[in-house]
């Protein structure tokens, strides 16, 4: 679903990105860790046709970003790692206002199911986003993602700032995405929660991705080992 | 796109702030129509009873010689102007009454600046007052931070992502907050109208639908410049501070410096040059007072040939009426001269002043405003116009009676009875349609509509520049 072949990107002579190549498949939750500035975001933002590389290909569905960009998104859900809804509009009134925006119409017991599914308390649906909490706007992102039925779900930093309970329950909920043929690919630094959450994990070092690997193979202290160790080297 | 002007309306309706703001403004708005009808009905009832009372003192006159009734002349008020609620333009500094008499052409005196230092020094507190310059600044103030704002918080990421295209988002946004300063638009104009609804004729209809157009044309300027400022600078104070700037340089200082430029460019004689050039010129003619004067005697041993007779006694007519209206016949073509002169140079200073929107569009905004609200000085020289026309018909009527009435050369003692008096025709004042004028507009009107286009692309321009990340 999503593959990017050989890409590099650079910034002014900085080199982001250096011949990365990944493939993750229908169903795959792939964690990519890394410390900032190791090229997580630029590597997402090619995803989402933001960037261009310099060389290399990215295509979502076999389809290339840097080419057709609006097709390509028509796929994608993005849940940054703020999720800043419009806080004068409830969570159901940003959801229905997204889904609109991508020409999807639902019914208001349509709109709270999806909110529901992506775990927001059936009362907090009509509460304005003001007074929402970071994990609580993550939801509403995913259920935006969700009833856009994206096929690739592109997270930055998603539990960065969520209390554990929260950041326990998104990975519910990419577990389940990904168990209905969502691709998932999600950027942190939260080696612990992308060891649980990801069938696959890739390590990323000064844009060059130096280890890959199933996270079945790995235990977490193994992996946090091994990626300090790439860290520090 | 309908989409997202309904999501910024939402944001306006909801917020306390704009509500309070919105509220207060409108208050103030009605406040100030409302002042503006009262003050017109009241100016139009001193008009109509002062016209009356002057139209009765000339109806009743018993009996009096002619020449001396041209002498003892009657007064014209400028007539309000229902339209001026919206835009005084030069109304409250031109002045309101003008004397009619014989040999000389009075000038307008008692504005209402000259007469109220509050008028003097701030000017009226009129709906154009409001539209020109705060309704903008609120624009501004709404717009400044709309894209920026999606920026910083990544939401436009996400509004692209689903589907939403750079170039729709900005003009949604253009169109959401320009809509705002519209319905303000609309709503003074349906107040306006419901107030005066029985005095609405198709001129006065006409005239206002071009006054919405030229400000719903500015206000997309406005609202256009600033959104594409929110989404070509960084951060939104830059694109509040260059707006505010624009604002100012804009309102206060171009047409300023611009009106002072061409004032210098097509200088008008002082009045004490203009004066002194009209005397000097009137000295050339003919003196209707004075039957020794070279030009008096010359016309006298015309009209003598004319007649055959020898002397003026022996005329059937009088011939101090012929001589005063020969008087008059110079006075009137020095005054054509000279007035027409001063009538050429403010026609070029419009011109010129016009020209000043092709770099601020303030300019071709208040050039229509006033123009379309028959307030600007255009129109005042329309109505010094009729006015003169109407000097001209009085003191002919009153010559004429003193020429063929009846009387001798010489018999100034004559009189005529009160009929002749009550047969003179009041002041009938025309007002001028706008399409007897609207060709002075029309350039104010097409700069406005280049300035949109400009903006426009601007936008488009702006779009594809935009950073997503």
């Amino acid at each position: 679903m999503i593959q990017i072949q050989d890409v590099s990107k650079s910034f002014k002579g900085d080199l982001a990105v250096q011949n990365l190549n990944l493939e993750i498949k229908k169903g795959d939750i792939l964690g990519l860790l890394g410390a900032n500035g190791a090229g997580k975001s630029t590597t997402i933002n090619m995803l989402l046709g933001f960037l261009k590389p310099d060389s290399g290909k990215v295509s979502i569905n076999a389809i290339d970003t840097s080419q057709n960009a609006q097709e390509t998104r028509k796929l994608i859900g993005y849940i940054p790692e703020n999720v800043n809804l419009y806080p004068y509009l409830s969570g159901l009134e940003n959801l229905d206002y997204f889904c609109k925006l991508a020409g999807l119409k639902y019914s208001k017991k349509e709109l709270e199911d999806y909110l529901s599914t992506c775990g927001l308390a059936n009362d907090a649906h009509h509460k304005k986003v003001s007074g929402y909490s970071k994990g609580m706007r993550q939801k509403v992102g995913i259920a935006i993602a969700y009833a856009k039925k994206a096929k690739v779900y592109l997270l930055d930093e998603p539990a960065s700032g969520l209390d554990p309970l929260a950041s326990n329950e998104l990975s519910l909920l990419l577990q389940k995405l990904a168990s209905e043929g969502a691709t998932i690919l999600m950027a942190s630094h939260d080696i612990f929660r992308v060891r649980e959450v990801c069938n696959r994990i890739g390590i990323l070092k000064k844009g060059i991705l130096v280890k890959e690997l199933n996270s079945k193979d790995v235990s977490a202290n193994e992996l946090e080992t091994l990626y300090l160790q790439f860290m520090q080297n | 796109m309908f989409q997202i002007i309904k999501n910024e309306w939402q944001f306006l309706v909801r917020s306390r702030i704009f509500l309070g703001i919105s509220i207060a403004f409108i208050a103030i708005m009605l406040l100030s129509i409302f002042l503006g009808n009262y003050q017109t009905q009241k100016q139009e009832q001193t008009h109509q009873n002062a016209k009356n009372h002057v139209r009765q003192q000339w109806v009743s006159i018993d009996e009096m010689n002619p020449h001396s009734a041209a002498h003892y002349g009657t007064f014209i008020f400028k007539p309000t102007n229902l339209l001026s609620n919206l835009d005084e333009g030069v109304n409250s500094v031109t002045g309101n009454v003008l004397r009619v008499e014989g040999h000389v052409q009075n000038e307008i005196v008692h504005s209402e600046a000259s007469q109220m230092q509050a008028v003097s020094r701030f000017g009226k507190l009129k709906p154009s007052l409001l539209l020109q310059y705060i309704v903008p600044l609120l624009l501004v103030f709404l717009a400044f931070n709309t894209v920026s704002n999606e920026k910083q918080s990544g939401r436009l990421k996400l509004l692209v992502l689903q589907g939403a295209k750079p170039l729709q988002i900005i003009l949604s946004k253009t169109l959401a907050v320009w809509l705002y300063g519209v319905l303000l638009l609309i709503f003074i104009l349906f107040v306006y109208g419901i107030l005066n609804v029985q005095s609405l004729t198709t001129d006065i209809l006409a005239r206002t639908g071009l006054f919405f157009i030229s400000y719903c044309l500015y206000y997309f300027i406005i609202s256009g410049l600033t959104v594409f400022f929110s989404s070509r600078w960084q951060n939104a104070t830059l694109a509040l501070t260059s707006m505010l700037g624009i604002w100012i340089i804009w309102t206060i200082f171009l047409p300023n410096i611009l009106m002072s430029s061409v004032e210098k460019w097509h200088k008008l004689p002082s009045r004490n040059e203009f004066q002194t050039a009209m005397k000097e010129d009137r000295s050339k003619g003919l003196d209707g007072h004075n039957p020794t004067d070279k030009r008096s005697l010359a016309l006298k041993e015309k009209v003598l040939k004319e007649y055959g007779v020898d002397s003026v006694s022996q005329l059937p007519i009088n011939f101090d009426g012929m001589r005063m209206q020969a008087d008059e016949d110079y006075g009137n073509s020095v005054w054509d001269k000279h007035f027409g002169n001063n009538r050429s140079v403010l026609k070029k200073q419009k011109q010129s002043f016009q020209l000043g929107g092709i770099v601020n569009p303030f300019i071709s905004l208040q050039n229509t405003s006033m123009g379309f609200m028959a307030s600007d000085n255009l129109h005042h020289q329309e109505f010094l116009l009729q006015v003169e026309n109407y000097r001209r018909v009085f003191i002919k009527m009153l010559n004429d009676k003193q020429i063929y009435g009846g009387s001798k050369t010489g018999d100034w003692g004559w009189k005529i009875d009160n009929a002749f008096f009550k047969s003179v025709p009041d002041f009938d004042y025309k007002p001028t349609e706008i399409s007897a004028v609207i060709s002075n507009y029309i350039l104010d009107v097409v700069l406005l509509f280049l300035w949109t286009i400009l903006v426009v692309a601007l936008i488009v321009l702006g779009t594809k520049k935009l950073k997503m990340v």
